[in-house]
């Protein structure tokens, strides 16, 4: 592997083999992905940093742009309002609300085993509850922002870190990098943002609870019935005893499909036929599994307790799945991941690095762009105040904003993750109650919206 | 607690006359084996200043209050200029003088936000510490930064009226005798300037919870670093001031959350407490 990658680099221009030297920045972030290019744009922009010099090192070549004319792609995110807020922030917004992108008015949650079910939405749907933006399209206008603060921000593609040395083991004053290609880098402070198996994070030596689902998700971009889809403003989520399945509007008529489900199966949903792919995905939304009796008998006596009758229930269901996008099929696998401390001396995790989630809640990247606030908030203030950006004395803030928040969140979703995992009788019973009592009584639901939704 | 306030207010009186500080000073050879007791006591630490987990902890920790009241109370006094606000170079200019600087935590962090600081301290291992740190740890601010092993009396006499601020930072309940050494300080300041002074109160809340808690149950700072006789009321400070014509412009009460190494305002000064206070302009220099 690493034989083969730096031979493919010996034709770049700045592969002379001087690795003695060492080019110094004061920034250094790992990797390029959503959080670490949106870390790198916010430094730029923050009026105390801006003099800061920031290196992005990002493994893959360059980012190929991205075309708001052309078909959707596979990989979105449900972005809520507080990273909306920090896109604005950034000048990245107007970008975005340019080119293409789909507000959320309401979310249905239900489940398979129990007629349990829950609605988000704002009072008479004045505000979205989340905006789904793909992938690419945040990427491009974050470097949009990057390449606006090109004399402070600097990116290097295709360039991979072979190790990293911190102060805190060295004693040495500077954050140490290496490239597979030999370069050398030094900084006040190293960022990781290198996704689940961060580099960073392994040589800051911090502890890392994980947890492997085994399930992954499957994604793909899904054509609706026309006639069923209305404007399409609604974000679906059904439990089933696999995983969860959500569908997420992208247009009118199309949307974004996060099929979490066992390996197996979902290896088999990514080989099928695509009319086959398309029935087992309707089935999935609709098919009835065994019930619960005493479930569904409590949730009618919950239900007239509270003066709803049955009738009035207003069970919506999704549009059906016409035909799914040919290559749009992808699978990735889910896990549970945290840091029990995202800085040391000389270091930082932002995050997949120091996080990882279900996306059931589609809260992973969006915790991400909260720690993107936090690091750049702390780190301008420290500066301001005279700290070294690489002192713990101060990061410690970050760490402390960052715990309090994300470690409720993210106990939340893996609860949720557990709870629907199972068809046992009496966590059925509860958690549709519990579900159901959500969703009579607003302020309990109303708490969750605004941690869920920023 | 009244025989202090005696002294204090002996003091205050014959400060008043010009030169008083050198003067008056009684017993002056008891004076300066107390003074050489606390120079000796704070050298035995030099070796472990810098280390943010070591005895002076609680020191690095107060940088993230006391670094952003001198910074901000040089911005309200009108003296930096609207474009470097909210830079990093925010205090670019300001000629700063830290007395009693000990291995230099404060001082080097006044450098980084451009400032130009003289830090004089009596310890003679604490300025080689502070000198090695600067040139091992923060080379860049070496143009920035000069430390002096001298008393205030001495620098006054050659930097009077230079200086744009006077820091004296957890020294006062070090020193015997304050009147003095604030006298000199307000000399080496020009017309206009600032002096920042932090400091713990004489209350008995002070004494119980940094003295016999902070140092005899909790360790957090070495026993015999702080002693009740020697710690000053805001009023006093406040007064001895006055007499000098600086006027206090600002009084800020904190305290130290030793759970979490974290220091934080108060709205009372029982505690610990930071003070500013300006020196008068002369009418005729209008």
């Amino acid at each position: 592997m690493l034989s083969t990658t730096s031979a493919a680099y010996t034709n770049g221009p700045t592969t002379t083999k001087s690795s003695s030297t060492t080019e110094h920045y004061d920034i250094i972030i790992g990797g390029g992905g959503l959080v670490g290019t949106t870390l790198a744009a916010a430094l730029a922009k923050n009026p105390t940093l801006a003099d800061k010099r920031v290196l992005l090192l990002e493994g893959a070549g360059e980012f190929k742009g991205f075309d708001a004319s052309g078909p959707y792609q596979n990989r979105v995110s449900a972005i809520n309002k507080n990273s909306i807020e920090l896109f604005e922030s950034i000048d990245a917004w107007p970008h975005i609300e340019a080119a293409r992108y789909k507000p959320v008015k309401q979310m249905q949650v239900w489940e398979s085993n129990s007629d349990a079910l829950i609605q988000f939405q704002h009072d008479n749907f004045a505000s979205d509850v989340a905006c789904i933006i793909e992938n690419d399209l945040i990427l491009d206008a974050v470097y949009a922002t990057v390449r606006a603060s090109a004399s402070n921000v600097k990116v290097l593609n295709k360039s991979r870190i072979e190790c990293v040395s911190l102060p805190g083991q060295t004693g040495s004053v500077h954050s140490q990098v290496q490239l597979q290609d030999g370069r050398n880098f030094s900084c006040e402070l190293l960022i990781g943002a290198d996704g689940a198996n961060s580099v960073v994070r392994k040589q800051m030596g911090v502890d890392v609870f994980s947890l492997n689902y085994d399930r992954m998700g499957l994604v793909a971009t899904l054509d609706l019935q026309p006639e069923e889809a209305g404007d399409n403003s609604v974000a679906w989520q059904r439990f089933l005893p696999t995983g969860p399945l959500a569908l997420l509007p992208l247009t009118e008529q199309q949307s974004s499909l996060v099929w979490s489900t066992t390996v197996p199966h979902a290896k088999q949903l990514l080989s099928m036929e695509p009319a086959q792919f398309v029935d087992a995905l309707n089935e999935a939304f609709c098919r009835q599994y065994p019930r619960v009796e005493l479930a569904d008998l409590a949730l009618q006596a919950l239900n007239s307790f509270f003066g709803n009758s049955s009738s009035q229930h207003l069970r919506q269901f999704p549009p059906s799945v016409r035909d799914v996008q040919s290559g749009s099929r992808a699978v990735f696998p889910l896990g549970f991941l945290h840091a029990s401390s995202y800085v040391c001396q000389g270091a930082a995790l932002v995050g997949d690095a120091a996080h990882r989630v279900h996306p059931l809640a589609g809260q992973g990247v969006n915790l991400g762009f909260g720690d993107v606030r936090h690091l750049v908030e702390t780190l301008a203030a420290g500066a301001y105040a005279g700290f070294k950006l690489g002192d713990t004395q101060h990061l410690t803030k970050y760490d402390r904003k960052c715990l309090t928040k994300n470690v409720p969140i993210m106990l939340g979703v893996h609860g949720l993750h557990t709870l629907y995992s199972t068809e046992f009788s009496p966590v059925v019973l509860l958690r549709s109650l519990g579900l159901q009592l959500t969703q009579n009584l607003p302020p309990i639901k109303n708490f969750f919206m605004r941690g869920a939704m920023g | 607690m009244l025989r202090s306030l005696s002294f204090l207010k002996e003091r205050s009186i014959t400060s008043c006359r010009p030169f008083a500080g050198t003067i008056a000073r009684k017993s002056s050879e008891q004076q300066t084996a107390e003074t050489a007791r606390e120079v000796k006591h704070h050298e035995n630490l030099a070796g472990n200043w810098w280390d943010k987990k070591g005895p002076m902890g609680a020191l690095h920790a107060l940088n993230e209050i006391r670094v952003p009241f001198i910074r901000d109370g040089l911005v309200t006094r009108g003296n930096v200029e609207s474009r470097y606000i909210n830079t990093t170079k925010v205090l670019h200019g300001q000629r700063i003088l830290e007395v009693g600087c000990g291995a230099g935590l404060l001082t080097e962090q006044l450098a980084r936000l451009d400032a130009h600081v003289t830090g004089i301290d009596l310890g003679e291992e604490l300025v080689k510490t502070a000198r090695a740190h600067l040139t091992d740890c923060s080379a860049e601010l070496s143009s920035k930064v000069q430390y002096k092993m001298e008393s205030i009396e001495q620098h006054t006499k050659s930097h009077g009226e230079h200086y744009d601020a006077v820091v004296v930072s957890e020294v006062l309940e070090h020193v015997e005798d304050k009147v003095a050494l604030l006298q000199d300080c307000v000399r080496s300041l020009k017309p206009g300037g600032s002096i920042f002074i932090t400091t713990m109160n004489q209350t008995l809340p002070m004494w119980l919870g940094g003295v016999v808690l902070g140092e005899y149950c909790l360790n957090l700072a070495p026993k015999g670093t702080h002693h009740w006789d020697k710690m000053i009321s805001p009023l006093d400070v406040q007064r001895i001031l006055d007499t000098m014509n600086c006027q206090t412009v600002l009084l800020n009460g904190s305290t130290y959350d030793f759970w979490r190494n974290t220091w934080r305002w108060i709205n009372s000064t029982q505690m610990c407490y930071a003070l500013q206070a300006v020196k008068e302009v002369p009418a005729d220099c209008n």
